[in-house]
């Protein structure tokens, strides 16, 4: 086989797309549904057959010069390498199935070609943030997830909150990507060159300083696209979007594309010890807010958009602690359930009659298929971190981590890690008590679940609960088979000894069985949700969208408002057209004296005569007296 | 020569005010006609005047060349009055002031 066939990876869902989006509603319905999964699953399956070329030091391969001018050579090369491939399988993997959960999901749906387009395109534009060589090719993926999510989140547009969503989606991730395309400027004047290998071998000879705030910088891209503090008001809102989208956005792509960029140029930013305090602190605040903000939530979407934003500051503290593979492995298992729990969700919505908030479902366990319930409950144990699933393993390595980091200061980021799991695990069951035990609460009649939307959630059950299995630790018999897959990538090993390992997976399970006892004690029979300060302070998301429009719209619309009316109406447009005012109205004087009169100009002529007459002989006197 | 220079300019200079004030007084079109043509021969008696101080024969050629040029200009603007006169029924200047601003 040849190594350029690893274009097909990317290309094909591309190509998919591209038919979708141009043919898409003149071919007939199945055609355009096959042709999308297809696509996706063309990937999946090459993927698997080309995973030979990611070992060892992986395959880079060149498709062609990008840009070439002088000494700057950008070509548009994809590296197949350890990182790149378990995450491009997932992400394929993934896809594959929440497409063709969207088939069954959309069947209504008048516009199938734009959303499937779009699907495919976002696949696309991921794995060629996965697979770049190059920053650059790094961004254009970027930037087209941006481009996607914003039509993807706004797909039902006719109603004005679902656009507003998108728009809102497409703003903030943008200001993430500002600092990004900083930092990749700033890369590029450093290195002169832009390729992801050799910033990172010549990372090393950058000043201290420089590295820095070139962490800081990808810290705010990466934190954009992850919803990460301070730019995590997007995701809530995101669920406006069709459901399976949102099982796209928050779990398989999007969200996971920051920590994988942190993650693919961990060697430059593990360089500054400040810069990964940040990146902890900043997963920590997020997980501990997010968390905070589950609790209350009551629309089914919003708390798994929560847990996501929650989940992902798991992902930051683990590269911030040092450890790629913990990030990597929570970001695989947490793609898996998240999926799973996203797609369980729209099922749920379906079988409760289109309702979304979860205090007036209840009783689902018994109204529908005794499937979805099971299936659900794999994705939220793996949530909650309950024991041996794949959830669990992977944020203990992340608190194990934590634990072990020779800082003391991270102690304390342990500590919010271990309160947010706590947490996790109270609005996670909080969620399936409401969900599923007790009485019937809602109105709505239940709408059919084809088979299309059940049989995908098996396959990621299966995969959430076994996810362990990927990075087995070594106390429990297993290999940690991702640790060494990843090899020289992998950061920091976590090595401790059995006593303190056990002892934390002691308070760990303490820790979930807490949360659960939680939940059980105060959501076993149905309770109303508390309408107090507190709890609206949680449901409204810690009111951070006010302060953001406080600080942030408000000063900037009243900016605009000034320049607008104070500058721009009253003084540019006010001298403007007091000027054209003025000559108007000498026009009007001056218009009188065209009379039309022939007399009026004879009279008019001969004083002008006159005039002439008397400066001719003053000139002459003047002259005569010199 | 018999009259002197400067009585022909006095005398030339007297036609011309009384040509100059029968055009901006008169409201007649054919009066105002008048008047230009008296100041026009105000214009001839200066040159010929001069002409003759100077002793050269160029200030009676222009007046020849005047004189040509002033009967043509009085058929072009009596054929024009004329036309006023049928479009108006009446010859006072200020009625024709279709061109006003």
């Amino acid at each position: 086989m040849n190594e350029s066939l690893l274009f097909l990876i990317p290309l094909l869902p591309l190509f998919c797309a591209l038919i979708n989006i141009v043919f898409g509603m003149r071919l007939p319905r199945l055609f355009a549904e096959t042709m999308a999964i297809i696509g996706v699953a063309g990937a999946f399956v090459l993927t698997i057959l080309l995973w030979g070329y990611a070992e060892g030091e992986g395959t880079r391969a060149v498709l062609f010069t990008w840009l070439n001018s002088g000494t700057v050579d950008i070509s548009f090369a994809l590296n197949f390498d350890r990182l790149a491939a378990p995450m491009t399988l997932m992400v394929t993997g993934v896809a594959t199935l929440i497409h063709i959960y969207a088939v069954g999901y959309m069947h209504k749906e008048e516009d199938y070609a734009r959303f499937f387009g779009l699907l495919n395109l976002f696949v696309f534009a991921m794995l060629a943030i996965i697979l770049a060589d190059n920053l650059l090719v790094l961004f254009l993926g970027w930037e087209g997830v941006g481009l996607c999510s914003y039509g993807l989140i706004g797909f039902w547009y006719q109603k004005v909150e679902n656009a507003r969503a998108g728009t809102k989606a497409f703003l903030v991730t943008r200001v993430g990507d500002v600092f990004l395309g900083i930092a990749l400027l700033w890369l590029f004047a450093l290195t002169g060159t832009l390729s992801i290998s050799e910033i990172n071998a010549q990372a090393t000879s950058i000043s201290p300083g420089v590295i820095l705030a070139l962490t800081l910088l990808l810290l705010l891209g990466a934190c954009g696209k992850s919803a990460q503090m301070p730019l995590m008001t997007w995701l809530a809102d995101a669920m406006a979007g069709p459901t399976p989208v949102s099982a796209l956005i928050h779990a398989a792509t999007m969200v996971t594309a920051g920590v994988y960029l942190l993650c693919r140029l961990f060697p430059l930013v593990s360089l500054s010890a400040v810069g990964m305090m940040a990146i902890t602190a900043i997963g920590a605040l997020t997980a501990i807010y997010a968390a905070t903000c589950a609790m209350a939530q009551r629309e089914i979407k919003r708390v798994l958009a929560y847990s996501t934003m929650s989940q992902v500051g798991y992902m930051f503290m683990a590269v911030g602690a040092g450890t790629v593979t913990g990030a990597m492995f929570h970001l695989l298992t947490h793609a898996f359930f998240k999926a799973l729990l996203f797609m369980a969700a729209g099922c749920v919505i379906h079988l409760a009659g289109g309702e979304n908030d979860i205090f007036k479902m209840g009783g689902l366990a018994r109204r529908g298929p005794k499937e979805l319930f099971w299936v659900f409950l794999a994705g939220a144990v793996c949530l909650a971190g309950l024991p041996l699933t794949g959830g669990f393993f992977s944020k203990d390595g992340i608190l194990l981590a934590l634990y072990t980091h020779p800082d003391p200061f991270y102690k304390v980021f342990w500590l919010i890690a271990i309160l947010t799991a706590l947490l996790t695990a109270f609005y996670t069951f909080r969620l399936v008590y409401l969900v599923f035990a007790g009485e019937w609460r809602g109105t709505g009649k239940p709408h059919a679940i084809s088979l299309q939307m059940r049989w995908p959630l098996w396959p990621l059950a299966l995969l959430g609960l076994a996810g362990g299995l990927l990075n087995l630790p070594a106390f429990v018999g297993g290999s940690e088979a991702l640790h060494h897959w990843y090899g020289a990538l992998a950061g920091r090993l976590v090595t401790v000894s059995h006593e303190v390992e056990w002892m934390l997976i002691a308070l760990a399970v303490l820790i979930v069985a807490l949360g659960w006892f939680a939940a059980h004690w105060r959501y076993r029979n149905y309770q109303a949700p508390l309408d107090n300060a507190a709890g609206r302070f949680l449901l409204n998301g810690w009111y951070m969208d006010a302060l953001v429009d406080r600080a942030l719209v408000r000063p900037f619309a009243a900016m605009a408002r000034f320049c607008s009316s104070g500058l721009d109406r009253s003084l540019f447009d006010g001298t403007i057209n007091g000027l054209a005012r003025m000559v108007s109205a000498w026009g009007t004087l001056l218009v009188q004296l065209t009379t039309g009169r022939l007399t009026t100009y004879l009279s008019a002529f001969a004083w002008g005569f006159l005039i002439l007459l008397g400066w001719l002989l003053l000139k002459l006197v003047n002259g005569g007296g010199q | 020569m018999i009259i002197p220079f400067g009585h022909a300019l006095a005398f030339a200079a007297a036609l011309f005010v009384l040509g100059l004030t029968c055009v901006l007084l008169r409201r007649q079109i054919i009066m105002i006609l008048i008047g230009v043509e008296i100041m026009l021969n105000a214009a001839s008696l200066v040159f010929i005047a001069a002409s003759a101080y100077w002793q050269q024969v160029d200030g009676q050629v222009f007046v020849i060349l005047l004189m040509a040029i002033t009967a043509a200009e009085v058929a072009v603007a009596l054929a024009m009055v004329v036309y006023l006169w049928r479009r108006k029924r009446t010859l006072v200047a200020d009625e024709f002031n279709g061109m006003h601003g």
